[in-house]
Parts: C-alpha cells; structure tokens; sequence
C-alpha cells in the first residue's frame, strides 16, 4: 500500500523554503492529516495495453487519433503502451470538502497530502508494470497525461473511456474535462526497447516560473 | 403471462455478455456498440437469438449506453427502438423471451461530487425510456451502477416514464461497498422505497466473489434478487482481458445461489450462450424459494443507513431556524458552510440522523431545501430528515436526496396525508407522523393511537406499510398539565406493542416554562427510552441528553463491551491537544494558531469586562497584521497562516455573539463574491482566499466553484459587491475566466475583479482584462485593503 511521501507533501505546502519555523503544532497537523487521509482513501487504478504508432506528430492509439506534438516526442520509438487511470476515490473527496468547511488550514494539508499519496501510488502501480514488461526487454516512460504540454485536455474521456475507467474504478471527466473524484490521474506509459533517459519531472517542464519547481 | 407473475412463481434466467460478443463479431475498439442497432442489426439479433437457443427467458437490448448523457448528439430514440425491435424479433423468432430495456450508467459524476446535475441525470435516461416501452420492452433493467445516485435518477426516469417493471443492480467490489462509497444495505434502503421490483448485482465481480456478498443482500431485501456476476475476476494477459471461469463452473455456483434463494440469473462480462445454456440447464427447474418480507423501518444516505427500533436513535436537531438568530442570518445571506458546519459538529457529537429545516419567511423553502440537503450530502454521510410544512419544498427535497430519507412530518389530517403519502409512495422514504388532526392534540393516549391507527390505515391505502412510519405522540409541557408526561408515555408504550410501529419523540417540549429543563429532559428521556421509545430528535451538544442516551444503551446491553459509553467519556477526561493556556494573551494565542486557547482569552477578557470592539481593535487586528507580515516576508507557512486565521474566526464568531445590539457590529469594509470559474472544480484556492477575507473584515458571497458567468455577473449586481474574485486551476477554464470577466465589466462595471489560479501568471491576468493578479493568499487582502483604503 502506497504511502504519503513526505518531502513532496512539505514541498507542495512550501515547507522546503527557508525562513520559517515548522513548529510542534504544524507538525502534529501534518501528522494527524496524514493519518486521517490514508484512512480515508481509497487508492485504485486500471490499466490497458494497446497498440500505439507514432506519425507527423500525432499518436494512435487505441482508437484515439491525438494531434499532439509534445506526446509523439515523449512516446517516439514506442510501439505500445498502457492507458493507465488511477484515484484515490470520491471518499477522499468528501474528507477535503468536510475540511475545507470546518479547517482550511486542514484541507491545504490534506491537500497536500492528497497530491503526494496519489503520485506514490501512480509510481506503485507503475514501478509493477515496469517489472511485468522487463522480461519482454520492454522498458516504461513516464506518465504523460492529457492536459500536459499540447496533449488536449478533450482526450480524458476517450482514455477512460478506453480502460472503462468509470465502470471499473468510479472515475469519471466532467464536462469540462476535470476527473472527478479530483485526486485522480489518467496518462499514457509508453513501452519500447530502450531505456527512458531524456529530463522528466521538473526538468522537461516549460513553466519555469513555477513556484513548486525543483532545482 | 408478464415478467412479474414469471418472477412469482420461478427462477428466470437471463442472458450473458453483449459487448464481447459484438466484439467477436467485428465490433471495433472504442466504437459504440449500440450504434450497431441501426448499423449491423443482423449481428445484435443474432447474439440475442444465441441466447434465447442457450435458455434465456430473457434477453437485454443492446442499450447499455443509450442515454442521452453518453451517447450526446446521436439519435437515442432510434437507437432504442431499433435495439428493442431487434430483441422482440428474436423472442418471435425463437418462440418465446421476454425484452430487458438495458440502462446503464451515463459515464459521469453527478453533483455535488461531480457536475452532472440530478435532473439532467433523469432527464438523460427518459427518452431511451420512452421510446423502449413503446417499442414493446417488457421491464426495464438499470444495471451496472457503481453510484446509487445515478441508480435513483434512472429509476425516476423509468417510473415516470412508462408502466413497466424495474430491475435494478449495482456493482460492488470485494469488501462489498461501491465506487462512490454505498455499501449493500443503504443500495438496498434506497431501491426498496423507490419501489423496484427485483434487486441484484451484477459485474465486477465473479460467482464465487458473489457468492460471498449474496447471504447479506437475502438478509436485507424485501424483494426478489437477481445475479449476474462475470464470468470470474478479470485477468489481463498480453494487454486483453480475459475471464477464467467456464460454463459448468460458473452455472455450478449460480445452482447454490438459487438453491438458497436466488430468483433471476444470468451473467455479465465474460459470460456467452454456453454459460447462459449451463446455467439454465442447472438452474432452470429449481424450486423457486420465496421472498421474505423483512418489515424494516429503516433510513438511509448514499453509505449509511440507521434502523429503527433495535438502538435508540438520535436525530440531531440543531439545522433549524427557529429561535437561532445566526442560522437565520446565515440562511437569508447564503452562507451554506455555516450549516455545513452545524452538520458536521452534530455528527461529531453523535447525531446518527439530521433534521435539516430551512424554513423562513422570506426564503424561497421549495428552491433552498434541497440545495442544502445536495450541499450536506457533500460533507456528511448521515441520513437526514427532510423538515418542512411545505409539500413543495419537501417533494424537491425527497427527490433531490441520495438515499432513504426520513422526513418530518404527516399528521392525521387529511390535507396533510393527501400531500404527504404521495410523496413517501413516488421517491421512498420514512415519515414521521405526528399523532394530532383536525381537532388537535387528544388528551389522552388511546385518542393518540385512534390517529395513529387512521394514519396507517391511510397510508396503506397508498401501499405504504406500516413500517414506513414512526409516530411521534407528541411530548407537552408538564408546567401546563402535570399528567401531559404521563400520557405521553403511556402512547409510546402502546404505539410500540399494540400497533408494532416505532416512536420518536422531541423530548425537550416537555420542561417548557420549567427551570433547568436539561434536569427534566433526561429524567423524561430515560423514562421514554424505558418505554420503548426508537428516537428522539434533541441537541446532540446537550451532554445531559447524550449522557442518559449513552448511560441507557450501556445498561440495557445494548452496547457491547460498553465501548460507546467509554469512548465516549474519554473525551471528557482527556485534556484537548491544544488545552487553552491559563492566561495566555489573546494576540499571542491567534498569532500562534491556537484556536481554543485564542476563544477562552476572548471569553475571559469579556468577563473581565472589556468591549468586542476593543479586542478586535486592540487584539485582534494588531495580531492578524503581524501574522500576515510574517507569511509574506516568509517567516510563516501557508499552513500556519491560516491556523491564525482560524483562531480569530473562533474569536470573531464569539464576538459577534456578544454584540448582540443593533449598530454594535463593525459594518464590513466591502462585498467580496468568490467563485471558481465555470468549469473548474478545484476550490481550495478560492477557499483559503475566503477565509483571510473574512479576517480582514470584508462580506464574502461564496458561490462556490464551477460558478457560470452569468450566475456570477447576476451575485455582483444583486449584492452590488466592491470586488469579485475569481479562480481557475487550469489552462482548459481560463477562457471561463475572460468571459466572465467580459460579462463583469459590462453589467457590473464598478466592481474590481482580482484572479488567481495555478496558471495565471501577472501578464496574463492584465490581458484577460482583471483589475489584480493575486499571487499568494494574502495578496488579496492588501490589495482591497489597499482600494477600500482599510490598510
């Protein structure tokens, strides 16, 4: 069972900044947030490997034609790859609410914590696919999910679509496109027969005046 | 002969899978199977003859998707139609079958989790509804619901659409709960009152995994059951899906389930004509075992539900206007948090059920009531009791509502009974039903069981039975007439074992105009419990009451190892985390975030007789400036910003208790509205924005998120708000934001707007046209202090 990882938690809530002083009373909310959303979540995820091609900056995959120069980069030499979807379930959604009402100071931990749990179970879920593939000589690449770079947000719905991700794990896209329950995750893992070396994380990202960037 | 009668008297058998047989077929990945009614009508009429050949009585029509949510912009009418013609003909064909109209869900969250409104969710479904009866269906089959919410929402759609029964199932995984948090009981609280005739499950789960779930679903329903597992747990195998149990296994287990009580089966992913042709081979001649009535008076939430009559029940009563000046002032300004909150401190102190009424004069009761229950049901998972005298606002409350409601209240009159039952009869539900009519209350107790005994036989005329209803014989002042209590008693005790039915009382009536009354609440409530009594509907913040609830319980043996009782006192004698420091400054404990420590300084200085406005002025301003100061040159974090932050609405809501007198309250510096844009469902931001507003001394109008332009165009106008503030979390909903700005700066161009959101950037916010770009949670308040000239 995947748990919180506290160093991206406290980076999320800006506690890796100096100046400040996280006091006994801030870490015993850590502490107690922490507890209370690992109770309360609900982590489950569904995956789907499909054929895929890389052409003219578009990628087909799963019946999904997706014009999308930043995605054919991320996934050139791929001929596979999983539809992944994942959440921690409308339970943790009903916690951030509650909080948000009686403790905000409570719902931006949470938050956090929340954000951190999710990535430790996507990377969970991922590190197991990983080892499924090794012994093909297939090697993973990182998550790259609808919404980043120019991959259009529009795509959520066919990729749950596509691994029944509604039926099977209750997340949904709203008209708009966001995922509900909100701390949820749909992406692409490309499978090749090279290792992935190329920037990930902060690194490969445009936004350089991000406030949570690393480095 | 039609499926309700077949359903009496034998165990019928379903079909199995579509999808992968359509698949099989040359149906291609991602593409709708139920376009292939109008497209290849030849492949659906074969899978259906298939099944009939293998034993089917009754075969589903390739509809699954066919609502208008899902399958937007394509003719779901023909569809339907097409789909079932397609299933009659094979039935003619083959001789025999009856039609299933397939529902399933609409592949989106409904409000308030996701963003589908309930009544688009009914509408979704009506037309396919519709056009099915005509089409000649012979029941309608609402399948693969892993929200039970959706579930009622197709189930409306189907009663009010056409005349033909209703088999419903939903998907539960291994623990036996559902996606959206419901577990078996509370699908089965919900299904039952809305008057469906079989329940089941069917999909994710395999026979032996149902197997397991099935003895609990026979102990709960009332009603026939229906299985249609898969054919076992799916295995993914060089990237497809496989399902391991085969034929003479799967129709093996399914022969068990209707040995022991199963009357409908059949078989979902996975399953083919040769599971199907087992399992009717194994289960077709079977004896039929009947269905037991279960005579439960029982409430429910979307995953919880309270039974009355084995426990007493406490109904926290708190969400009511009548003589709460805050709550009144919170309704009439839309400040739906504070009752969110009076929700959540009830649950905490115990309430198992929540009396929600929001009726006041100048409120619009039919619109308001069930918004407030859709935004409790947000936060709490306690069932609640709908408490209105308006039929109107009661009926859009009870359909609005995600589960079994309890709902206050029917009387003997029959004005009250003709609007009352109707409703209890359309959307499911308990009623309490007070013992008085047309000429009051009677004097005595056997008066009290004449109405109650009129009431069930009137609601029986609804077919509504007598355990849909809890009587309430009404407790009166004992300072008015010293036998009231006496024969109050005595109809509770006679109610209980005379006519079966279940009592509830509001205890506290009885000290009217008495001092002390807590002394002579309990002593009544005891007496009550003593005889029989199966609710009381009190404040769940009176410790007398919770006490001799909790002290009857431990000594009736009803909780087992004392647990609750000894839980419950622990909290008593263990001293808070943040145990308020004897004398500690008022400033010091809200710069340091401690918020009961903050509350007892305040409460201490007005016993020693300072002013409010001298410890906001003196105290509290001081304090929260310091404490903003130290967040933006970063010597504090987020986190504890808003702790101090919490600490002074602690102090300010005590405050404001104590300027009771009209002119005492400082007048707010300005009308904020807050919203996330439309579109964006992430509010945290918004939220933190909210709080440090209200610190500062400025009226915020929460709209909440996922907020239309217009609605937040028509809030400034309405409210005539100094400043807007908007949020998007993402680059999909900033082009929400722009427009809604466009619409502020021509219908409300006096107004400020200040933005913010993970995405925005300085420039951004300019080019989008706003007057500031916040960038941190205090940024806001400086720059309104800055306009309103506050700072």
């Amino acid at each position: 069972m995947a748990e919180i990882d506290w160093k991206e938690a406290r980076r999320y809530l800006g506690l890796h900044r100096p100046g400040g002083n996280v006091d006994k009373q801030l870490e015993e909310s850590l502490r107690s947030c922490g507890a209370e959303l690992e109770a309360a979540a609900r982590p489950r995820a569904v995956w789907r490997r499909f054929p895929l091609t890389v052409e003219n900056g578009a990628v087909t995959c799963a019946g999904m034609v997706i014009p999308s120069a930043h995605l054919a980069r991320h996934l050139k030499g791929c001929g596979e790859a999983y539809l992944f979807a994942a959440t921690l379930g409308a339970e943790t959604d009903r916690l951030l609410r509650r909080s948000a009402v009686t403790r905000v100071s409570r719902a931006v931990i949470l938050q956090a914590c929340a954000a951190s749990l999710l990535e430790a179970y996507c990377d969970e879920c991922c590190d197991g696919l990983a080892r499924e593939a090794a012994p093909e000589g297939l090697f993973l690449r990182p998550r790259f999910s609808p919404g980043y770079g120019d991959f259009p947000i529009a795509f959520q719905r066919p990729l749950l679509e596509a691994v029944e991700a509604p039926k099977r794990i209750g997340l949904t896209a709203t008209g708009a496109m966001m995922l509900t329950p909100t701390k949820s995750v749909t992406a692409l893992v490309g499978l090749s027969t090279t290792p992935w070396c190329p920037p990930t994380g902060c690194a490969a990202c445009g936004k350089t005046d991000c406030a949570f960037r690393k480095g | 002969m039609n499926i309700r009668e077949e359903l009496s008297r034998r165990v019928l058998i379903f079909d199995g899978g579509m999808g992968t047989m359509l698949q099989a077929a040359g149906l291609p990945a991602g593409y709708e199977p139920e376009m292939w009614n109008l497209e290849r009508p030849d492949a659906v009429q074969a899978v259906h003859a298939q099944y009939l050949a293998a034993g089917a009585d009754i075969v589903t029509t390739n509809t699954f998707g066919a609502n208008a949510v899902k399958l937007s912009g394509r003719p779901v009418e023909e569809i339907v139609t097409a789909a079932v013609s397609l299933a009659r003909r094979a039935a003619a064909e083959h001789g025999s079958g009856f039609v299933a109209l397939d529902l399933g869900p609409t592949g989106r969250l409904l409000r308030p989790m996701g963003d589908l409104p309930f009544e688009e969710a009914v509408s979704a479904y009506a037309p396919a509804v519709r056009a099915g009866a005509a089409a000649g269906a012979d029941l309608v089959l609402i399948e693969t619901m892993s929200d039970l919410y959706e579930a009622k929402a197709a189930v409306l759609a189907a009663k009010e659409h056409c005349d033909l029964p209703i088999f419903v199932s939903v998907v539960l995984d291994q623990t036996g709960r559902m996606l959206t948090g419901g577990d078996l009981a509370s699908a089965v609280a919900l299904l039952e009152g809305l008057g469906v005739d079989a329940i089941g499950l069917n999909c994710g789960l395999g026979p032996e995994q149902m197997a397991a779930l099935f003895p609990e679903l026979l102990r709960l329903t009332s009603l026939p059951v229906l299985i249609q597992p898969n054919a076992g747990l799916p295995e993914c195998v060089d990237g497809c899906t496989h399902f391991r149990v085969g034929p003479e296994d799967f129709a093996a287990a399914m022969a068990e389930l209707v040995k022991a009580g199963l009357r409908a089966a059949g078989g979902c992913c996975g399953t083919t004509p040769e599971h199907i042709r087992a399992l009717a081979d194994a289960c077709r001649d079977l004896p039929a075992l009947p269905v037991a009535p279960k005579h439960r008076t029982w409430v429910s939430s979307y995953a919880r539900t309270v039974v009355f009559g084995e426990k007493p029940v406490l109904i926290g009563e708190r969400i009511n206007p009548t003589g709460k000046p805050r709550l009144k002032e919170a309704l009439r300004s839309g400040d739906m948090d504070y009752v969110l909150r009076l929700a959540i401190e009830q649950q905490e102190k115990g309430a198992q059920v929540l009396d929600v009424n929001v009726g006041l004069p100048e409120v619009d009761e039919p619109a308001l009531l069930p918004r407030t229950v859709e935004a409790l049901q947000a936060v709490t998972d306690l069932p609640l009791q709908i408490d209105t005298s308006d039929p109107a606002a009661m009926a859009a409350a009870m359909r609005r509502y995600n589960g079994r409601p309890l709902v206050n209240s029917v009387s003997g009159k029959a004005e009250s009974m003709a609007a009352v039952f109707p409703l209890l009869k359309q959307y499911g539900g308990v009623a309490i039903a007070l013992t008085l009519d047309e000429n009051g209350i009677p004097a005595t107790a056997g008066e009290r069981l004449a109405i109650a005994q009129r009431i069930i036989d009137t609601a029986a005329s609804y077919g509504i039975p007598r355990e849909d209803l809890i009587f309430d014989p009404l407790a009166l002042t004992i300072s008015a007439d010293q036998s009231a209590a006496a024969v109050t008693l005595e109809a509770v005790e006679r109610i209980t074992r005379e006519l079966g039915c279940r009592t509830s009382l509001g205890v506290s009536n009885v000290s009217f105009g008495l001092p002390r009354r807590e002394v002579v609440n309990s002593a009544f409530f005891l007496l009550a419990l003593e005889k029989g009594l199966s609710a009381a509907i009190l404040n769940p913040g009176s410790a007398p009451m919770t006490d001799a609830l909790r002290s009857y319980c431990a000594l009736k043996g009803l909780d087992p190892n004392c647990q609750d009782y000894i839980a419950a006192m622990a909290g008593e004698t263990t001293p808070a985390p943040a145990a308020p420091a004897a004398g500690m400054d008022l400033g010091a404990a809200v710069e340091r975030g401690l918020k009961e420590s903050a509350a007892a300084a305040a409460r201490a200085a007005l016993d020693g007789g300072k002013a409010p406005m001298e410890l906001i002025d003196g105290a509290l301003i001081p304090a929260l400036d310091r404490v903003g100061t130290a967040f933006e040159t970063g010597r504090l974090y987020l986190p504890q910003l808003l702790m101090s932050a919490e600490a002074a609405k602690a102090v300010f809501e005590l405050l404001r208790g104590a300027m009771t007198r009209e002119g005492e309250r400082p007048a707010a510096k300005a009308k904020v509205v807050l919203s996330t844009v439309k579109g964006d469902v992430h509010d945290i931001g918004k939220n933190i924005v909210k709080v440090l507003l209200e610190n500062y001394g400025y009226q915020v109008v929460d709209l909440g998120k996922d907020v239309s332009p217009r609605a937040v165009a028509d809030a400034v106008v309405r409210e005539h708000a100094a400043f807007c503030g908007l949020s998007a979390l993402m680059t999909t909903t900033v082009g929400a934001m722009e427009e809604t700005i466009a619409l502020l700066r021509r219908e409300a161009p006096w107004c400020r707007i200040m933005v913010g959101g993970a995405v925005l950037t300085e420039d951004y916010a300019r080019r989008m046209g706003a007057d500031f770009y916040g960038r941190d949670a205090m940024s806001d308040v400086r720059y309104a202090d800055g306009v309103t000239g506050a700072g």
